[in-house]
């Protein structure tokens, strides 16, 4: 995107209108409370509003609890699996992991409009329950690294924007104005059309990857979700192997109580096993150079975006021009804006990162 | 579109976004605070617009002052701050602050 | 001692926004919140069951759903949680859920002993009828003290109580014989954290959950909609008022000059009003 058009690339497919199908939007508030529900029913025990404070040792180190926020509020256990959330401040305190750095965690705003079900399937060609995800990079992200989002759900669309915190401090940009400037934008203005705001959210994503996977488990304690940094920033997945996480470590633990055998790190390193077999690890590794790529390369989401939408325009318009001249222009755009060396370090480094 | 955002057009009231949020505010308990400072650093200066709720400003002593009551706990100021150390950051009491509708 | 505290599952009318086009009152996404005023009233039930011992009861009528807000009652540090949920009681009013939640009393008393004290909020934020606690004073033949603002004296072995109570104009001190309903005033007192042992013991706690039959209701005609003469005509959001705030410019800033010159406003612009009130003092 540059400010006045966008370069896009569709995909739809039929293919995807499955039994079961493989994506889904969903309102964290409803699935949770749902979901909540489902726990229960199976038998667990959900304490809620209620904050963990600290873990609590034997005088081995051996974590055999927490100690929360509420009067008279430690509870023992035999394992402490730790799904705390990005910030991640009670492994953090313990000494399990450092704070996050400033450029590998980015701050992501985002708004909830609703539409009636009519319009938005009129508006995004939808039918039945499919929906539709829009990815932007370009100007819209004032120079930072980071990318624009819009995504349908039933009766409303969630739109926001991310960008690098380190880059937002040296930006002076704040965030709810590049979301305004992104709502506003020509090509996503019209989809917001007559909606109205119900909910504006901020909420910081883990984007370091596989070189900031802190310690996944020791004695007594296993980590999941995003206090284990377990995103995948190029895919902008991250529910998805949260809840791999958190179904490994939940099965480890089980099949360890099975055996009767002790929580210990020892044994508690089957979890790490175990998810390295899975996607989760995989594709971590497969991208671990991606981070240290996009945060150095910031042609990736200004000036590229401006030559590719430049070019597209260039190719586009019928104003006369003949199109070898057309052609050499679109060249000539592009070596201006980056030296040719620079260009062809950019694919190679950009290759490198992705294998 | 730096230039976007500096027409004005966009410059977005961020009291307006935090009117359509649900809070349960646990009045005179704040669950961050700025320590007390003559001169704020670069990065605690640079809260009064990193922090997506607007939670922080300058008073006009030039010193950097807070009010929790629309912060989303996102944790943005104690990632930028924890190398200086100037906010002490906690989640509020289980229960209180921020209550996504939709989340 | 056993006290029950009846309380109500509501939207959270907060939330509640009025379309700006259409002018029709917009409902989806607005979360059920426990009724702010029925937490004044548990808190209070709570203390006197904290100097006297016993117990606290809650009471909801409500979908399933409505167990949410029980649970966090027990969160609280309520010792038993009932619902009172079947679809004949879909649709009541003020008078069908007193009449609900009577029956559900009277079973309450079988079941777990007589309660010496109900309390409710003074009213629900969804309602505001303030309708169903003296309802259910009423069907259970029960003295009745409403919008309480304190409780000054308890002595539940000689059987009495005293209280303050707000009035138009005033407070007034009530004394009454034992059993008691009490609608609570809000900003009384401030409800309790629960300990980390009442989370656990709300989060596995099973929740006493009665159908009409169960509670012993058998009369369904004056259940749910059947039993509810009240009449929903049209819901809407009130026009803007025609009339505007005035600014007032004024220079002496002492309390009499201000006073003084407000007055004056008021009296020009409501020309009736100082004969009005004149008459008033005089008669």
């Amino acid at each position: 995107m540059d400010d006045t058009s966008y370069v896009g690339m569709h995909y739809r497919s039929e293919d995807f209108n499955e039994e079961r199908p493989n994506r889904y939007t969903i309102i964290r508030a409803q699935f949770d409370k749902w979901f909540s529900r489902k726990v229960r029913d199976a038998g667990v025990v959900l304490l809620c509003e209620t904050t963990v404070k600290e873990l609590l040792r034997d005088t081995h180190g051996k974590v055999i609890g927490v100690k929360t926020d509420r009067d008279g509020g430690t509870a023992l256990a035999d394992v402490v699996i730790l799904g705390e959330g990005v910030n991640g401040l009670v492994g953090q305190r313990s000494g399990l992991r450092s704070e996050l750095k400033p450029d590998s965690v980015a701050l992501a705003v985002k708004e909830m409009h609703f539409l009636p079900r009519e319009v938005i399937e009129s508006r995004f060609n939808l039918k039945g329950n499919e929906g539709v995800v829009i990815e932007a990079m370009g100007t819209i992200t004032a120079g930072m690294t980071g990318t624009g989002f819009l995504y349908t759900n039933q009766e409303s669309i969630s739109v926001g924007i991310g960008c690098i915190v380190s880059d937002f401090a040296e930006n002076g940009t704040t965030p709810y104005g590049l979301l305004e400037a992104f709502k506003n934008h020509p090509s996503i203005k019209p989809l917001l059309a007559n909606s109205e705001c119900k909910e504006y959210a901020a909420h910081l994503i883990p984007e370091g990857g596989y070189k900031s996977i802190p310690e996944l488990f020791g004695d007594g304690w296993i980590v999941v979700g995003d206090a284990g940094q377990f995103v995948n920033a190029v895919h902008r997945e991250g529910s998805n192997l949260a809840m791999t996480t958190g179904r490994i470590a939940g099965e480890t633990v089980v099949w360890l109580k099975r055996r009767r055998e002790e929580l210990s790190k020892a044994n508690l390193a089957e979890y790490k096993r175990r998810l390295d077999e899975t996607f989760v690890m995989k594709d971590l590794k497969k991208y671990r150079k991606i981070p240290e790529f996009l945060h150095s390369n910031k042609h990736v989401f200004g000036l590229y975006p401006r030559l590719v939408s430049a070019a597209a325009q260039t190719w586009f318009r019928v104003d006369g021009a003949d199109k070898l001249t057309k052609e050499k222009e679109i060249l000539r755009s592009f070596r201006k804006g980056r030296s040719l060396p620079g260009l062809i370090g950019d694919a190679f480094k950009l290759a490198r990162s992705w294998r | 579109m730096t230039g976007m955002v500096e027409t004005g057009v966009l410059g977005a009231k961020v009291e307006e976004k935090l009117f359509q949020n649900r809070y349960l505010v646990d009045a005179g308990r704040p669950h961050i605070k700025v320590r007390p400072h003559d001169t704020p650093s670069k990065a605690l200066r640079s809260l009064t617009y990193t922090c997506p709720a607007g939670c922080y400003s300058l008073n006009d002593k030039g010193q950097v002052e807070i009010t929790v009551d629309g912060c989303f706990e996102c944790g943005t100021c104690r990632v930028l701050t924890a190398k200086t150390g100037e906010i002490e950051w906690e989640y509020p009491r289980g229960g209180y602050g921020v209550l996504f509708k939709f989340g | 001692m056993h006290i029950v505290v009846c309380m109500k599952q509501v939207p959270d009318s907060a939330q509640i926004r009025v379309h700006p086009v259409t002018n029709t009152i917009m409902r989806q996404g607005v979360p059920t919140i426990s009724n702010p005023y029925d937490l004044f009233a548990l808190e209070e039930a709570m203390r006197w069951r904290d100097r006297f011992g016993g117990e606290v009861t809650v009471l909801t009528m409500g979908p399933p759903m409505a167990e949410d807000s029980l649970r966090k009652a027990l969160t609280f540090g309520a010792d038993r949680a009932v619902l009172l949920t079947d679809r004949f009681f879909a649709g009541s009013d003020t008078l069908a859920t007193s009449f609900a939640l009577a029956g559900a009393l009277a079973k309450i008393e079988q079941e777990f002993g007589k309660p010496l004290m109900i309390f409710t909020g003074k009213q629900t934020i969804d309602g505001d009828t303030a309708q169903v606690g003296p309802g259910i004073a009423k069907r259970l033949g029960l003295n009745q003290l409403t919008y309480v603002a304190r409780i000054v004296d308890l002595a539940p072995e000689e059987g009495h109580i005293t209280v303050e109570r707000r009035a138009e104009g005033g407070v007034q001190v009530l004394s009454t014989r034992l059993p008691v309903l009490i609608t609570m005033l809000e900003g009384v007192n401030e409800i309790r954290r629960g300990s980390l042992d009442d989370a656990f013991r709300a989060a596995r706690a099973k929740i006493v959950t009665w159908n009409a039959a169960d509670a012993g209701i058998t009369d369904l005609t004056k259940c749910g909609l059947r039993g509810s003469p009240t009449i929903v005509k049209k819901v809407f959001a009130p026009p803007p008022r025609a009339e505007k705030a005035y600014q007032v410019a004024t220079t002496d800033l002492s309390m009499e000059a201000l006073a003084e010159t407000v007055m004056d406003e008021i009296f020009k612009r409501q020309t009736s009003l100082e004969g009005d009130l004149m008459r008033f003092s005089a008669g």
